[in-house]
């Protein structure tokens, strides 16, 4: 039998068609064969300035014009590349030396081939977004070549090749091409011209020697490194990940067990035996930490080393529960990971029975019994962690060990192993290998994590770079801003380009005929004014309130209109959006949109004319709402008020012009409305916030500085109008965007969040918590008053604001109209609206408003685009929700530094005139643990941990430095009832009552207050140190 | 009515002459060396194109045409499906945990369910009984196919369970397999054979996924489809072309018609419309395996007999009643006359059939060289 196959071999478009074949598995569990044809073509262009072929075949877009050449034409050169070199990264070279490719001394004209981007997407999506960034900017000059579309380049992957393979010969491929492409370029250029060098960069030592018989220029990333200026610095830089692996000859011992394999993972989450969660490490215990699964209403427990496996606060784990008889209650004890030498030991694995399939079945049933049950005292379902999903490892700000150092230190240049400390105590120490070693301690460094093998304790990492001498300002700011991930970078100019370009000189158009005042109502002879706090710069809001005819009023809330300056989509839009909210700390402010719209354009200033959003109500004189409109508007502001000035100006009788009448209706309308809203069940919570007024002189005490928040009425009276406008605008929104309105929700608590606030207040006051609705918690909240103690209810709310979830902002179509409820405003329906200068989302809903009242813009065409997709505007919920809560930390230490900074300045005045004695205070117990208490001061808003040895016991003196205190520690014992919550600390064998202290939950306690160095982890932040002295 | 239908079912036949069937039983029925009416050897196939792995989207595929421009074209197609699990193999089957004695149940051993196949032959509905019967008759050969494997030395590559026991991946989760097979041309011959052959071809080249995961984790594939493997596992030693390389290979259906004592291989259109006895046969490889027999009714059938000269009124007395002489045919006991047709009654002899198995069979016989013939095309 003859059998014949048919000859492709004759047709000449077969070699311009290529296939790509993969298999793709889909979530749903499908496997297909996708095969995705390739149509090679030879009109990519290499991108090189150099080339005088490409300009001319290179496509054009539809108005002829071709994307501007990347490639310098005069590359940088090295040592031995004297006539310049274009860098050609492979994949490996990309994962172990991203942080190397983003600095700003090297690494320039760097060509990105499509199947390195394309391979290095699979393995990490967090390095792929970083490069597509650099390829974005102009200045690194980055150049995306499409190798695999173009036809020289393209490589048909051989019989038993494998991808990797095929992949590397692929990179090779491209140099070579290249070589010979700008050869021949210069060479029919005539100009002997010098052409670079094409420098591939591997760290596969196969694919070096395959090059070296290719005629191919390749070198590893650490030789290349070498050649380069200021080699040391950036040889810190490569990822230690590839020579841990490479390095690990025979394996030491084996710490931790493996993980999972991603299909036994898949398989027992499909089957409810293993669960998927974030990891999250107790700031108290760092050996505790918890899992919300959404299985069990309560977060799963994970103690000690070996059952969180080498996960890091903010991993996505999969996590298996634990035998019944290994369930625990949550620790109780106060542990530091510095504090904690040798802890951890490998060989207490406990030999895991085997359990059965129907056993993991009941025991899931289990933990929902035991969560069912209060929570208190009752062993906790303890879980492990048996594989990892996503690693949420990111930059960590940290400062060198200097005990880590060894002594070889000063004498520097030798590269050795040091124990980062990353400020954030959830974090392990990060073993980093330096060359740098001597230079490093005392700085403020960034370093990341690259790696956590299982036979190692801790994990690996690298080197970024320094932000300065630790507890200096700068360093320490920046500090703050890398590890709350705020973008603090001044503006691009592509941002800026979109500024009117008037500048500060920009008016609202004399004229009504300008195309400006297109839909704007006049009310610029309104009696507006603005209240905010001194010094405010950034007005949002204006108000107003008149009478009317027929005895009613007309009550206005005006905001900036950013949107009218902000137009969507466009440069600035776009930053915006990735800030997401003004970032407030200290001393410095981290503008979302550039200042010149911020503090002045947008800004309501007084005495001028500006554009304006308006809600206006009217109103009868009980302040019920008759109705409510909405426009765009011009206004002119009478007169900036802070909040003091607005307060005096009421409460003086001998101000009656119509301005203090207005604000006087105002205040009026603010109080009926607020009685409403509580009516209604909204919530009074507190959080401790202290003020800093930044701006006094060197002289005096620093402490002056810090204040607590004072609540004016005219505070709130701000505070109401802001909430009504936003309820207001939220409805209409959602009448005419009913899935796309951006809405902002406070979900209702789960009640077993309050059960141990509940405990406590019944067994230490007798007081109850009504949760079952926001009402009733409002109510009841309003009943914890302690005669002998006033701040006790302030006490009571802060925690139970603790208890409750954060507010956050959603699209109207991810959530069921019922879910929309605002729990602590008691709102059915809120969004945020007022504040468009320092928060995206306020941007957003000023677009949908503007929509929804068919205001046309200035050209006459609405402008709702980035407003009308669901899925767009989940990803900007998604970030906004994410930077405003990064804001607020961010925002809080801040000020938790600055305190500690005032207290050291007032330490070293003191110490200058003899005695360093700290300051007294009042505190309050808020925890109560094992080896300690947690005390809030409210004077400085601040809560600090007091250990064992900062008891001060009486007949003892109170004034030690904080090592021979700590000496204290261990001849100290205690007395700890976790049911009543109390803590009796005495010296060992001195039990008589009268030598010992007995601290209570709730209980005031007089405390003195200093900063003390920390060491460890915490260094430069100058821990707040307390000392309970009664 | 039903006439017609089995005629169209069958194939389109020429509508030959009496006499004209009388001429070619004649030729064809010389014993020993019987002529074919385009002169090749019994044993002889016509020559045909055969390309494999022509649809990129599927697992397999595969394309023949015979020379007389029947063509067909043949894709498979492997999803993942979850077994349908007995309460029994449900209590039993432990994540991640050893295997249990339940190895009869349908999850271990396969189901013939598993593999689907639909057959598409112009002019033909699908719910027609010719596309049914066809598609039925193949898939039943292909599941039912178990080779006991490894008969000759190097077994590494063997089949365990045929191919039911291929498409198991663990006791929870199976491939399913989808066979689309398409006739381009009008069945103008009886279209099993090149059917059977063409998915023989594909089936051959389909490839599944590299599985990743193991034993009853839910399944998990390699990205890489250059590591997939094939359905029919191949011996490592390529090179060995003479040998069968295969040990385990899909069963084809060959069409072989028995004319007198004859047996003759590939009968063109005019031979089949002759069909004194065809015989549709399953073979099976690894050693060679007879599967199945099956006989098709001959369409000359249908033909109304001839009458002789003797009998025949308008030539009474034209001839010489001596001329005929009267033949009792061996196998039904009427009478033949030489040059008059008539169609054939009865089975085939034992002999026969016996003769037919052995061509067959034989090392180096017709069954070998097709498969050979069909793995040749691999060959790229």
């Amino acid at each position: 039998m003859k059998s014949l196959r048919r000859d492709l071999s004759s047709n000449p478009q077969a070699s311009n068609v290529a296939s790509k074949v993969f298999v793709r598995s889909t979530k749903s569990g499908k496997v297909q064969k996708i095969v995705r044809e390739l149509y090679l073509r030879q009109d990519i262009p290499c991108s090189s300035k150099l080339c005088s072929l490409c300009p001319s075949i290179a496509p054009s877009d539809a108005n002829g014009n071709i994307a501007p050449f990347v490639l310098s034409d005069r590359p940088a050169g090295t040592k031995a590349f004297p006539r310049g070199h274009y860098l050609v990264p492979d994949t490996n070279a990309l994962l172990n030396g991203m942080d190397l490719f983003e600095h700003t001394g090297a690494f320039y004209d760097v060509i990105i081939l499509q199947t390195v981007l394309e391979e290095l997407r699979n393995q990490s999506l967090p390095l792929y977004n970083r490069l597509l960034s650099l390829i974005k900017t102009d200045e690194k000059r980055f150049y995306l070549f499409f190798n695999e579309f173009r036809l020289e380049t393209h490589v048909r992957r051989g019989p038993e090749e494998s991808i990797n393979d095929r992949n590397d010969r692929a990179v090779r491929a491209v140099a070579s091409w290249y070589e010979e492409h700008l050869g021949a370029s210069a060479k029919k250029g005539k100009k002997e011209k010098s052409v670079p060098a094409i420098v591939v960069i591997t760290d596969d030592k196969g694919s070096i020697k395959k090059a070296k018989a290719e005629k191919v220029t390749a070198l590893s990333l650490s030789e290349y490194v070498s050649g380069l200026e200021d080699s040391e610095k950036l040889l810190d830089m490569i990822s230690e990940a590839r020579e841990a692996r490479d390095s690990k000859g025979p394996i030491g011992q084996l710490f931790y067990p493996e993980y999972l394999s991603m299909s036994k993972m898949m398989t027992g989450l499909r089957a409810g035996n293993l669960h998927q969660g974030t990891f999250n490490v107790s700031p108290y215990n760092y050996l505790e930490a918890s899992v919300k699964v959404p299985a069990f209403n309560r977060p799963l427990l994970i103690l000690g080393r070996d059952n969180s496996n080498r996960a890091i606060s903010g991993d996505m784990v999969v996590i298996e529960v634990l035998p019944q008889d290994q369930w625990k209650s949550p620790s109780t004890k106060i542990v530091d990971e510095e504090a904690v030498t040798r802890n951890d030991n490998p060989d207490s694995e406990e030999t895991e029975a085997v359990v059965s399939q129907n056993e993991r079945k009941a025991l899931q049933e289990e933990v929902k019994k035991a969560h069912g049950k209060s929570s208190e005292g009752k062993p906790q379902p303890t879980a492990r962690v048996v594989g990892m999903i996503k690693r949420g490892w990111r930059q960590y700000v940290g400062h060198v060990d200097a005990g880590s150092t060894g002594s070889q230190a000063a004498s520097g240049r030798r590269q050795q192993t040091v124990f980062v400390l990353p400020m954030d105590k959830k974090v392990p120490k990060i073993r980093v290998r330096t060359r740098q070693a001597g230079d490093l301690i005392g700085q403020r460094i960034l370093v990341t994590i690259d790696t956590w093998e299982r036979d190692s304790r801790y994990p690996t990492g690298h080197f970024i770079r320094s932000l300065g001498e630790l507890e200096t300002k700068g360093a320490e700011t920046e500090a703050l801003l890398l590890e709350y991930d705020v973008q603090y970078k001044p503006f691009p100019k592509s941002v800026l380009d979109c500024l009117p370009s008037e500048g500060h000189d920009w008016k609202v158009p004399a004229t009504k005929e300008d195309k400006g005042w297109n839909g704007r109502r006049d009310l610029r002879d309104l009696l507006i004014c603005s209240i905010d706090p001194p010094g405010c710069q950034d007005i949002d809001d204006a108000l107003h309130a008149r009478p009317l005819p027929n005895g009613n009023f007309e009550v206005g809330v005006h905001i900036a209109d950013v949107s009218h300056f902000v137009k969507p989509n466009n440069a600035m839009d776009s930053e915006a959006s990735v800030r997401g909210t003004t970032v407030y700390l200290v001393d410095k402010r981290i503008d979302m949109l550039p200042h010149l719209l911020g503090t002045d354009l947008c800004s309501l200033k007084p005495y001028v004319e500006r554009y304006a959003f308006s809600v206006l109500w009217e109103v009868t004189p009980n302040a019920e709402i008759v109705k409510s409109d909405f426009t765009k508007s011009v206004i002119r502001s009478r007169e900036a008020f802070s909040y003091e000035r607005a307060q005096l100006r009421i409460d003086d009788p001998s101000q009656t012009d119509e301005l203090t009448e207005s604000m006087r209706n105002l205040l009026k309308f603010s109080k009926i409305l607020r009685q409403k809203r509580y009516d209604a069940g909204a919530l009074n919570l507190a959080s401790p916030e202290v003020r800093i007024e930044a701006d006094s002189d060197e002289v005096g005490d620093p402490l002056t500085d810090v204040k607590t928040k004072a609540m004016l009425d005219t505070n709130s009276l701000v505070e109401e109008f802001m909430l009504l406008a936003n309820i207001t605008v939220a409805s209409k929104v959602f009448d005419s965007f009913s899935q796309t309105a951006l809405l902002r929700r406070h979900a209702t608590p789960p009640p077993q969040n309050f059960e141990d606030l509940i405990n406590q207040l019944s067994k230490k006051r007798g007081m109850e918590l009504d949760v079952s609705s926001s009402g009733a918690l409002a109510s009841s909240l309003d009943r914890c008053v302690d005669p002998e103690n006033p701040f006790f209810n302030t006490l009571v709310r802060i925690l139970a604001t603790r208890c409750m979830t954060s507010a956050e902002y959603f699209c109207a179509g991810a959530h069921a109209e019922p879910e929309f409820r605002h729990y602590g405003l008691a709102s059915p329906i809120y969004t945020h609206f007022t504040s468009p200068i320092r928060r995206y989302a306020d941007l957003l809903v000023h677009r949908q408003l503007a929509s929804a009242i068919g205001y046309e813009g200035e050209d006459g065409h609405a402008v709702i685009e980035g407003v009308n997709t669901r899925g767009k505007l989940e990803d900007i919920c998604r970030n906004i929700n994410f930077r405003h809560r990064n804001a607020q930390f961010a925002g809080r230490a801040s000020i938790e530094y600055y305190v500690g900074q005032a207290l050291k300045a007032r330490g070293e005045k003191m110490a200058a005139g003899g005695t360093d004695s700290g300051i007294d205070e009042e505190g309050y117990v808020m925890r109560v643990f094992e080896n300690g208490v947690v005390v809030f001061v409210p004077r400085f808003g601040i809560e600090g941990v007091v250990r064992l040895e900062d008891f001060v016991l009486p007949g003892e003196a109170g004034s030690r430095s904080v090592s021979e205190r700590r000496e204290l520690a261990v001849h100290r014992t205690t007395h700890f009832d976790p049911r009543e919550y109390t803590l009796r600390v005495e010296e060992k064998g001195h039990s008589e009552k009268e030598r010992g202290v007995d601290v209570e939950l709730f209980q005031r306690v007089k405390v003195n207050v200093s900063s003390v160095k920390e060491e460890g982890r915490g260094a430069g932040k100058r821990r707040v140190r307390i000392l309970i002295t009664e | 009515m039903s006439n017609q239908r089995q005629a169209s079912s069958a194939s389109q036949t020429p509508h030959l002459s009496p006499a004209e069937l009388s001429y070619l039983y004649t030729s064809l029925s010389l014993p020993k060396s019987p002529i074919r009416p385009d002169g090749r050897s019994p044993t002889q196939f016509r020559p045909l194109t055969a390309e494999s792995n022509i649809l990129p989207g599927t697992n397999g595929s595969a394309r023949i045409g015979f020379a007389d421009g029947t063509q067909a074209i043949v894709g498979v197609k492997a999803e993942v499906e979850k077994t349908v699990l007995s309460t029994d193999t449900l209590a039993s089957s432990e994540v991640g945990e050893g295997e249990d004695s339940t190895s009869t149940s349908a999850a271990a051993s396969g189901h013939g369910s598993w593999v689907q196949m639909s057959i598409e032959i112009p002019g033909f509905r699908d719910d027609d009984a010719l596309p049914v019967f066809l598609s039925e008759m193949m898939r039943e050969s292909l599941v039912g196919s178990v080779a006991d494997g490894g008969g000759d030395g190097d077994g590494d590559v063997t089949m365990a369970g045929g191919l039911k026991g291929r498409l198991v991946i663990n006791k929870r989760w199976h491939w399913r397999l989808y066979i689309d097979v398409l006739l381009l041309s009008q069945p103008l011959s009886y279209p099993l054979p090149l059917l059977s052959l063409t998915t023989h071809l594909a089936l051959l080249s389909t490839k599944l996924p590299k599985l990743k995961s193991q034993g009853e984790e839910d399944p998990f594939f390699d990205d890489d489809w250059e590591v997939a493997e094939y359905l029919y596992p191949r011996s490592s030693n390529l090179k060995a072309a003479g040998n069968a390389s295969q040990h385990v290979r899909p069963p084809v259906t060959l069409l072989v018609i028995s004319v007198g004592e004859n047996v003759i291989f590939d009968p063109s259109r005019e031979e089949i419309a002759f069909l004194p006895s065809p015989l549709l046969r399953d073979t099976e490889a690894g050693n060679l395996k007879l599967l199945s027999i099956r006989t098709v009714d001959p369409p000359s059938r249908l033909t109304q007999p001839a009458v002789p000269n003797s009998e025949n009124v308008n030539m009474l007395g034209a001839t010489a009643p001596t001329e005929d002489i009267a033949v009792l045919n061996p196998a039904t006991g009427e009478e033949e006359v030489p040059g008059v047709w008539r169609p054939r009654r009865g089975g085939v002899k034992r002999s026969v059939i016996a003769n037919m198995i052995k061509t067959v069979l034989k090392k180096g016989g017709v069954g070998e060289e097709v498969l050979e013939g069909l793995e040749g095309v691999e060959v790229e």
